[in-house]
C-alpha cells in the first residue's frame, strides 16, 4: 500500500499530473510547480503524517460518491447547495439525536471553540483549562486578552476534574476536552455527569464547553457523550469534528450542540456561509454511513493497540489512549524528538507544555505507517531508553 | 547493536500483525479502486427554481478547475489531512496574479470572514465604522455584535456611494467599508473618485483603515473603474478585499482575501487560516491563473444584464448602472410581494434591502436564457402588457 500522502501536484496543471514523486522529491515542489509555488512546508516534504490527529484513509465510499455529485453545485452559496447547509444541520440532528435547533455548524470546530471562549468569558471571568490540552480555546482567550487559569492534569494525563470545578468559581468557561487532546485519556460518563453538576451548582454563571473531538474512536466501555448534558442545561455544550473519524480534516465541518438559546448565538456569531459546498454533501453521507465510522474505530483500535504495544516494548510509558494518538513518555524533549524524527521523514506532534520536555504525541496511522514510523522511532528513542525493557509491562496501569 | 536488534523483531511482529489484519487491509486496498470516481458524472438532480438571489455564476467554476480538485482529492486520502501548509501555497499564487508579496495576501473562509477580521481589528465601541447606507451589510452586522457604532452614510441620488459625506463622517472612526462596484445598488464610483477619498480621509481621519471590497471587480465595463489593489500594498492605512464567490464561481468553496500592506495584512488576519478547506484552496490555486476564463464570464455577464436591464427599461422599470451580476431596479412596489409572486413561478429574487425595499428589487444575472426565462415570470407578474424580448 503506497504511503498515504498528500500532494497538490495534480491540482496545478495536467502536465505536472505526471512526474513520478520520485522526481519530485528530488527536484522539491518548486521546481515542480513552475513560477508561484511558495516553499514546501514540513508536512508536503514529509513521507508519514503523524503530527496532527488526522484519518489517514480520508472519507469513506458513500462520501467519496456524495462527494461526486456535489461538483455541480461549487458555483452555489452552500444555503443553496443540495443538500445545503440547513440538511447537514438535519443529518448531524438525526445523527446525534437531537433537533436541528439543537445543532449550531463550525467552519470546523475550531470555530465553534473559539466562539465558545469570545462568547462565554470576559476580563472579569476568566477561561478555565487544562494543562496540557487542546490549545485552540486559550488562544483565543489570549487573543482577546482574557484571563486563563490552567489546571494540570494528573499523573496519568487524566484532567484532574476536582481541582478544574475548584477552578471554575466565577470562570466565564470552562474547557473539557474528553479524551483529552494530547493525553489521549478520557473520563467515564458518570464522572462527566458529576462534574456538571458541580459546577453548575457551585457557578452556575460558568459556561462548560465539552470536546469530543475523539469521541468515535473512543473503546473504553465507561464513556459515554455530554450530548444529554447539554441539551438538559443551559451554558452546557459539545463539539464535535468531521475531522478526525470521518477523514475530512481538509473539508472544514465541525458542530456544537446544546439548548436553543445557546445554538442561536452560536449561529450569530459564526463566519456567515461557513461551510464548503462539497464539504455539506460529503458530510451529509458520512453522518448517514455510521457502519463506515465503526469500521474506522476498529481499524484504528488495532493501529494504536500495534502502536502503544511497540513503544511499551521499547519501554517507554505509554497514556491510555482513547483516541488516534499516543502520548509517551520519551523520557527527552518532544522538540528533538520531532526533529530527528522529522529528518527521517516521518511528522509527530508537537510540544505541549508543561510536558513537552519529557513527553510527545504520536497519531496513529495506517499499521503500514506505524510500521514504518516505528523503524525510525526506534532508531531515534535508541539512545534514550529509559527504563530496562523487561519492566515495560509492569509499567501498565490496572484498568 | 540491541538497537538493531529491537528494529528487526519490531518489523516482524508488525509484519505478520499486519497480514493478519483483515478489516483494515480491506480499507485501505478498497480505496485504490476509488481511482477516477470523482472524474464520473454526479447522479442526475431535479430541476429547481432559476437561483437570481445570490449573485452567484450560474456557470460555476468550470470544468478545468473542478478537474484540479477531483485530482488533488484522489481517492480521499488529501480530504483528511488539515490544509494549513497549503493556505501558503495559496497566497504565494495570488500574490503571483498581482505581483505583489505573499505576505501582502490574506485569505478566509469567503471574504466575509476578512471583512468581519477588519471590522474586529479596526473598530472599538469608541472607534466607529463608516459604511453606505445600503450596502453589504456583513461589516456593519458584525459591529453590531461586537459593540461598535455604525455611521450609516445615506446614498446620493443616482444610489451611488456618497464619498463626500463618507469622508466626512470618517473623522474618528476605525473603519470606512467601500463596497466598490457597490452591493446591492450596482454602482460603481470611478477610480479618481476614489482616490480623492482615500486621500482625504488619510488627511482628516489619519488613525482610520479605508476598506474596499472589490468583490464584483471582474464584472464592471466602465472604464473609469480602478482596482486599488497597487495603492493598497504601499499604504498600511487601505486594504482590498476580493472573493472567489462571484466571476470565479466559487460561492460554495468558500475562499475569499485581503491584499494590502504587510503590517496591515498581519494584523488582519488574527484568526489564521484555520477556516480554509482543501477543495476551496485547490480550486482558487487553479482559478487564479486563468484570467482568460474571468473575461469570458464578464463578456457573458454582460450581454446578459444588458438584456435584463433592457427588458426593465422598456417594462418602464428603471435599473441603476450596473457594473456587477446583478440589477438594481425601481419597480415601484414593495419588493417581497414582488419576490413572492416570482418565487410562486420558479424565480428567486433578493431578499429585502432598507430603506428601498418598497420600490426596489435587486435581481442577479444568470444565464441569458435564464433572463428570458426569469423576465417572462417577472412580465407576468409586474402585469406588463407588451414585455420586450
Amino acid at each position: 500500500m503506497p504511503v498515504s500522502r498528500r500532494s497538490f501536484l495534480g491540482a496545478i496543471s495536467p502536465g505536472t499530473a505526471a512526474l513520478s514523486p520520485a522526481f519530485v522529491a528530488a527536484r522539491g515542489r518548486e521546481a515542480a510547480i513552475a513560477g508561484s509555488a511558495a516553499a514546501p512546508g514540513p508536512r508536503a516534504a514529509a513521507s508519514i503524517l503523524l503530527d496532527s490527529n488526522e484519518n489517514p484513509l480520508g472519507p469513506g465510499p458513500a462520501t467519496m460518491e456524495a462527494l461526486r455529485g456535489a461538483f455541480v453545485d461549487a458555483g452555489r452559496y452552500p444555503t443553496n447547495a443540495r443538500p445545503s447547509m440547513g440538511d447537514l444541520r438535519e443529518a448531524i440532528a438525526r445523527r446525534v439525536s437531537v433537533k436541528p435547533e439543537n445543532v449550531a455548524l463550525g467552519a470546523g470546530s475550531w470555530e465553534l471553540l473559539r466562539l465558545g471562549v469570545r462568547l462565554y468569558t470576559s476580563s472579569s471571568r476568566p477561561l478555565v483549562t487544562a494543562a496540557p490540552t487542546f490549545e485552540q480555546p486559550e488562544k483565543m482567550a489570549e487573543q482577546l486578552g482574557v484571563g486563563v487559569r490552567r489546571v494540570s492534569v494528573d499523573k496519568d494525563g487524566r484532567l484532574d476534574l476536582d481541582a478544574m470545578a475548584r477552578a471554575a468559581r466565577w470562570g466565564g468557561l470552562v474547557f473539557l476536552c474528553n479524551p483529552n487532546n494530547p493525553t489521549s485519556t478520557v473520563h467515564p460518563a458518570r464522572a462527566v455527569a458529576d462534574f456538571v453538576a458541580r459546577v453548575r451548582q457551585e457557578s452556575p454563571d460558568t459556561a462548560i464547553l465539552i470536546d469530543e473531538a475523539y469521541h468515535d474512536y473512543v473503546t473504553d466501555p465507561g464513556y459515554a457523550t455530554a450530548v444529554p448534558l447539554a441539551l438538559e442545561h443551559p451554558n452546557v455544550f459539545v463539539t464535535r469534528t468531521l475531522s478526525k473519524a470521518y477523514g475530512m480534516a481538509g473539508m472544514r465541518v465541525g458542530y456544537a450542540i446544546g439548548q436553543k438559546r445557546t445554538i442561536e448565538s452560536f449561529g450569530r456569531w459564526a463566519i456567515t456561509f461557513n461551510q464548503n459546498s462539497l464539504a455539506v454533501a460529503a458530510a451529509v453521507a458520512s453522518l448517514d454511513d455510521p457502519g463506515h465510522i465503526e469500521a474506522e474505530r476498529a481499524r484504528n483500535t488495532e493501529a494504536r493497540a500495534f502502536t502503544t504495544r511497540f513503544f511499551k516494548d521499547l519501554g517507554f510509558k505509554v497514556m491510555d489512549s482513547q483516541a488516534n494518538f499516543v502520548f509517551v513518555e520519551i523520557g527527552r524533549a518532544a522538540r528533538g524528538f520531532k526533529e530527528d524524527c522529522a529528518r527521517r521523514g516521518i511528522l509527530v506532534g508537537r510540544e505541549f507544555p508543561p510536558l513537552h520536555m519529557t513527553h510527545a504525541r504520536v497519531s496513529i496511522g495506517t499499521i503500514d505507517e506505524m510500521q514504518k514510523a516505528g523503524v525510525v522511532i526506534a532508531e531515534v528513542l535508541g539512545g534514550s531508553r529509559p527504563v530496562p525493557a523487561g519492566s515495560a509491562h509492569d509499567s501498565r496501569r490496572p484498568r | 547493536m540491541p538497537r538493531k536488534e529491537a528494529d528487526m523483531s519490531f518489523t516482524r511482529r508488525a509484519f505478520v500483525k499486519a497480514v493478519g489484519i483483515g478489516g483494515a487491509s480491506l480499507l485501505a486496498a478498497r480505496r485504490e479502486a476509488w481511482a477516477g470516481l470523482l472524474r464520473a458524472p454526479g447522479p442526475a438532480r431535479p430541476p429547481r427554481p432559476l437561483l437570481l438571489h445570490n449573485n452567484e455564476n450560474p456557470l460555476g467554476p468550470g470544468e478545468a478547475v473542478l478537474d484540479s480538485v477531483r485530482r488533488a482529492l484522489g481517492t480521499g486520502g488529501p480530504a483528511g489531512r488539515y490544509p494549513w501548509e497549503d493556505v501558503a501555497q495559496l497566497h504565494a499564487a495570488i500574490a503571483d496574479r498581482f505581483g505583489v508579496a505573499p505576505e501582502n495576501v490574506v485569505t478566509g473562509c469567503g471574504s466575509t470572514q476578512v471583512l468581519r477580521e477588519a471590522v474586529q481589528t479596526f473598530t472599538s465601541p469608541a472607534k466607529p465604522l463608516v459604511a453606505g447606507q445600503l450596502t453589504y451589510e456583513e461589516c456593519a452586522g458584525y459591529a453590531d455584535l461586537i459593540g461598535t457604532p455604525v455611521r450609516a452614510v445615506a446614498l446620493d441620488r443616482a444610489l451611488k456611494l456618497d464619498l463626500d459625506a463618507m469622508a466626512e463622517a470618517a473623522k474618528g472612526a476605525g473603519l470606512v467599508f467601500l463596497n466598490n462596484p457597490n452591493n446591492p445598488t450596482a454602482t460603481l464610483v470611478s477610480g479618481d473618485a476614489v482616490d480623492r477619498f482615500i486621500e482625504r480621509v488619510h488627511s482628516t481621519a489619519p488613525d482610520a483603515v479605508v476598506l474596499i471590497d472589490e468583490a464584483y471587480h471582474d464584472y464592471v465595463t466602465d472604464a473609469s473603474h480602478r482596482s486599488q489593489v497597487p495603492r493598497a500594498v504601499k499604504d498600511p492605512r487601505l486594504v482590498v478585499a476580493r472573493t472567489f464567490s462571484k466571476a470565479h464561481g466559487m460561492a460554495g468553496m468558500r475562499v475569499g482575501y485581503a491584499v494590502g500592506h504587510p503590517e496591515t495584512i498581519k494584523r488582519l488576519g488574527w484568526e489564521g487560516p484555520n477556516a480554509l478547506n482543501v477543495a476551496g484552496i485547490v480550486a482558487a490555486m487553479a482559478s487564479i491563473k486563468d484570467q482568460a476564463r474571468l473575461e469570458r464570464e464578464s463578456a457573458r455577464n454582460t450581454e446578459a444584464r444588458r438584456f435584463t436591464i433592457d427588458w426593465f427599461a422598456k417594462a418602464g422599470f428603471a435599473s441603476t448602472d450596473s457594473q456587477t451580476n446583478f440589477v438594481f431596479v425601481d419597480i415601484g412596489r414593495p419588493a417581497k410581494a414582488f419576490r413572492d409572486a416570482c418565487r410562486e413561478q420558479g424565480v428567486l429574487v433578493a431578499r429585502d434591502f432598507p430603506p428601498l425595499e418598497k420600490s426596489h428589487v435587486r435581481v442577479s444575472i444568470g444565464t441569458l436564457d435564464e433572463m428570458k426565462q426569469a423576465t417572462a415570470v417577472f412580465g407576468r407578474v409586474l402585469a406588463v402588457k407588451a414585455a420586450a424580448a
